[in-house]
């Protein structure tokens, strides 16, 4: 649902806040959940200055019921995806727990992300729905659900793991699909072995942090080595304390690596759009093949494949003249019904197709530079680390030379 | 040869002159460390070369040693050295090359000890023999039978756990031979124990084995009269300062005990860190290789991340074979001090009770006989030797452990700047533009 009266020509949307709420769900039960406020800024053109047009508060369960509402909507598009629903890959000193503080931080900048994703792009910005879900608070589900969005929705796209046997599918939707397969694969991979990688890295910090007291007791029973030990053991604990912002800016990094995890996912649903298409175009192009035989047989006469009509017609009498001209006549007209639809059915193929490529396009750019800045930035983390740690131990260094 | 005793009240063996103030010149602790004591007799004579006489080589003040209050000889003063502790060195020894031996009954390594020395108790400049860790210990229990009332160094520990250590793996063989070399040159440095006769013959004989039989146990006239204290005898009041050695040490052992746990948990943490690093560095490369654009730079953070493991790695080597067993050394160190002293306690405990009986007896009044005469004189010995081993051994202690924990700052920080360099090799490779299409 789109309407071209409308469009966001430079808006600053943010996700400025979360607060915890109580409230009666569904089935009339208490419940705990967060709202996030979405605050949104049109810039004026001519001195840039923003100002506060609309603000409301969405709860997560908002974000996904218009992030499905796009997939049914925009099959030929790769949907920005939403932080994950609940924690994963997390490393000991996380909390999976889904009111902790520090994940309800990052699922909001998570879903920050996603509104701007959305408004930046080209299609979906000019979305109707989008526009409401920032500036409608009240009644937005209903109008979303009155679309009848759910009802449009391929159940089959769901069943992403059943099989259809397409015989011609578009290579290129093949090959995206064994590379979203293998990229979800690997990024998994990754960002568990990362998560132990932290947690072990954490260990090897706090450990260090006993120097400090052990180096203080021992100081006190020392003459000439006492300052340099205390001072040194207080560089020990510098050094221990040191690990939790330098882990809590790697969670960033994960946080970049799982938006591309769970784009893998929105790279598959357009594949699997593209499956369907097909399977459904062949499937219709071997019924109108069958027809145009049978046609054909009762034209002429002749059974040249097996049938039951043929069949019954050798066991129980042929039928009469009048009898097959009517039958010719059905089959004639679904015929001509099958082919206007075939051919509907390959244009709007064809349509798909190249809409969903020129999509994919330009995720593949939009991918490539955000991975690569996310490269980059990891890689200013580790040059941090380094440095805090080699100053860390100069300055220990230092005071055991005083000793 | 060292010959005997030379005077009465000094310690076994031949001092150098630079040697700490005379026993009875008062027990006040002071006396070692700090300010002017009362010169003896002897030391009398080669105090007219003090400080402000000399003219040194480098022009410059004389420096610091470890007994300030020693009437310092000529030899101390005239530094052209860096010595630790001033002494002109005249007996230089190494242990190096190991080598295995296999025999049919077992199998073995030997070190080569090499003795240089200008000393006339040596008849050649300089010797190369081949011992093994079993010599080592002969050495080491002669010594603290020859010489109980000082402090004899630790050797690396005898028994390893089969299995968990290899004892002939080149890391195992070279900390052992470390340690070692430590052991003989702490020996060496010593103004006593570097002239005791089975130091000598340990560093000389061709076969050692031969001279092991003879069983030649050349005690003097101290060490064998403490070899003979009885226990059993209860000690009156320990002195302050004794006692506060007994404290110190305690509380010492404790601590390097509590770091060399933390060390051990450190390389252990360290070790499964570098676990997953090993299984995290190669995802990125399987990552390059599904990619088109991104293939070098994912490739180059699987690199990095391998550079880095195998930084960890040599820091994780390094803290095991050159950390920790330095501090066990200290640990053992510790133990066979607290043993000297108890021994000390035990020789001031029978003088104390042999002048008692002789008090509550009328008939030896004023004269005290002979034999008590002797235990006072043991244990002013004994109290004068311990008091300037502990000195030299404070002072050694510290330059260790400086040393070693200077050490320890030193492998972080070129760890960290291995990684350092590795990855700030790579932004450039990050940041590089894709060829234009």
């Amino acid at each position: 649902m789109t309407e071209n009266n409308f469009s966001l020509k430079k808006i600053e949307i943010s996700v400025s806040e979360a607060e915890k709420r109580t409230g009666r769900n569904a089935m009339n039960m208490q419940e705990t959940y967060t709202a996030y406020l979405i605050e949104t800024r049109s810039v004026e053109n001519i001195d840039g200055q923003s100002v506060l047009t609309d603000s409301l508060w969405r709860r997560y369960s908002e974000f996904e019921l218009l992030r499905n509402y796009l997939l049914v909507y925009y099959p030929h598009i790769v949907v920005p995806p939403l932080p994950e629903k609940r924690a994963e890959f997390v490393w000991h000193k996380l909390s999976a727990d889904n009111m902790d503080p520090d994940f309800v931080e990052r699922r909001r900048i998570g879903l920050e992300n996603f509104l701007l994703r959305v408004s930046s792009h080209p299609i979906l910005c000019r979305d109707k729905i989008f526009y409401l879900f920032l500036t409608q608070e009240g009644n937005w589900k209903e109008t979303v659900n009155e679309t009848g969005f759910q009802l449009k929705a391929d159940s089959r796209l769901k069943a992403l793991n059943a099989t259809f046997r397409v015989k011609n599918p578009d290579k290129r939707f093949t090959d995206l699909k064994h590379y979203s397969d293998e990229l979800q694969s690997i990024i998994s991979h990754l960002l568990r072995v990362r998560a132990r990688v932290a947690d072990r890295l954490y260990g090897v910090y706090k450990v260090h942090g006993n120097y400090g007291r052990v180096f203080s007791e021992w100081s006190a029973i020392e003459k000439e080595m006492g300052d340099g030990l205390q001072s040194a053991g207080h560089h020990m604990d510098v050094y221990a304390s040191s690990i939790d912002d330098i882990l809590e800016d790697e969670e960033h990094y994960a946080d970049q690596l799982k938006e591309y995890l769970f784009y893998t996912e929105a790279l598959r649903a357009v594949c699997r759009k593209h499956e369907l298409m097909q399977y459904d175009l062949e499937m219709a192009a071997q019924d109108l093949a069958s027809k145009k035989q049978q046609c054909e047989e009762l034209a002429t006469g002749t059974v040249r494949t097996f049938s039951l009509k043929g069949m019954t017609t050798k066991l129980f009498g042929q039928e009469t003249p009048e009898q097959r001209e009517a039958r010719i006549k059905v089959l004639e007209e679904q015929i001509s019904e099958g082919e206007q639809y075939l051919k509907s059915k390959n244009l709007e193929g064809r349509e798909f197709l190249k809409n969903a490529w020129a999509d994919i396009e330009r995720f593949k750019e939009q991918k490539n530079h955000d991975l690569k800045e996310a490269l980059i930035s990891y890689a200013v983390m580790q040059i941090s680390m380094c440095k805090k740690g080699i100053q860390v131990w100069t300055n220990a260094k230092e005071c055991f030379s005083k000793m | 040869m060292s010959g005997g005793p030379p005077k009465a009240l000094q310690s076994t063996g031949p001092h150098s002159l630079r040697d700490m103030p005379h026993p009875l010149a008062g027990s006040s602790s002071e006396e070692a460390v700090g300010g002017d004591s009362t010169p003896s007799p002897d030391l009398l004579m080669t105090r007219s070369f003090g400080d402000k006489d000399l003219i040194l080589p480098n022009g410059g003040t004389p420096a610091d040693t470890s007994s300030p209050a020693s009437s310092s000889s000529l030899l101390n003063r005239l530094q052209l050295d860096d010595d630790i502790d001033g002494e002109t060195r005249d007996l230089f020894v190494t242990v190096d090359d190991p080598k295995k031996h296999v025999c049919t009954m077992e199998t073995y390594i030997t070190y080569r000890i090499t003795t240089k020395s200008t000393r006339v108790e040596f008849d050649l400049p300089e010797y190369s023999v081949r011992r093994r860790y079993q010599d080592f210990d002969w050495l080491r229990n002669k010594l603290e039978e020859s010489q109980p009332t000082h402090l004899i160094p630790p050797l690396p520990e005898k028994f390893v756990v089969k299995g968990v250590v290899d004892r002939f793996s080149e890391e195992f063989v070279e900390t052992r031979r470390k340690a070692l070399d430590k052991f003989l040159k702490r020996i060496t440095d010593h103004p006593v124990l570097s002239f005791n006769e089975h130091l000598s013959v340990f560093l000389t004989a061709k076969d050692l084995n031969v001279y092991k039989k003879q069983g030649m146990a050349l005690l003097t006239r101290v060490g064998e009269s403490v070899k003979h204290v009885t226990g059993g005898y209860k000690l009156r009041s320990r002195p302050l300062e004794f006692a506060a050695i007994g404290e110190y040490l305690d509380t010492f052992a404790l601590k390097l005990g509590t770091i060399d746990r933390i060390a051990q948990r450190i390389i252990k943490e360290e070790i499964e860190y570098l676990v997953e690093l090993r299984e995290y560095g190669p995802v990125y490369s399987t990552w390059s290789a599904l990619e088109g654009e991104l293939t070098e730079p994912l490739e180059g953070v699987s690199a990095c991340i391998g550079n880095c493991s195998t930084a960890l790695e040599e820091l994780t080597d390094d803290m095991t074979e050159d950390f920790l067993p330095v501090l066990r050394e200290y640990i053992l160190y510790s133990d066979s001090m607290k043993s000297v002293l108890k021994k000390r306690d035990q020789v001031q405990a029978e003088y104390e009770a042999k002048l008692e009986a002789v008090a509550l007896r009328k008939e030896d009044r004023p004269k005290v006989p002979a034999d008590v005469e002797k235990c006072q004189d043991r244990m002013e010995c004994f109290n004068a030797d311990l008091k300037a081993d502990m000195e030299r051994w404070q002072n050694n202690k510290r330059q260790d452990f400086r040393q070693l924990l200077m050490g320890m700052a030193d492998k972080n920080i070129q760890y960290y700047e291995k990684c350092l360099m590795a990855w700030e090799s790579i932004i450039p490779l990050l940041q590089e533009k894709p060829d234009a299409k």
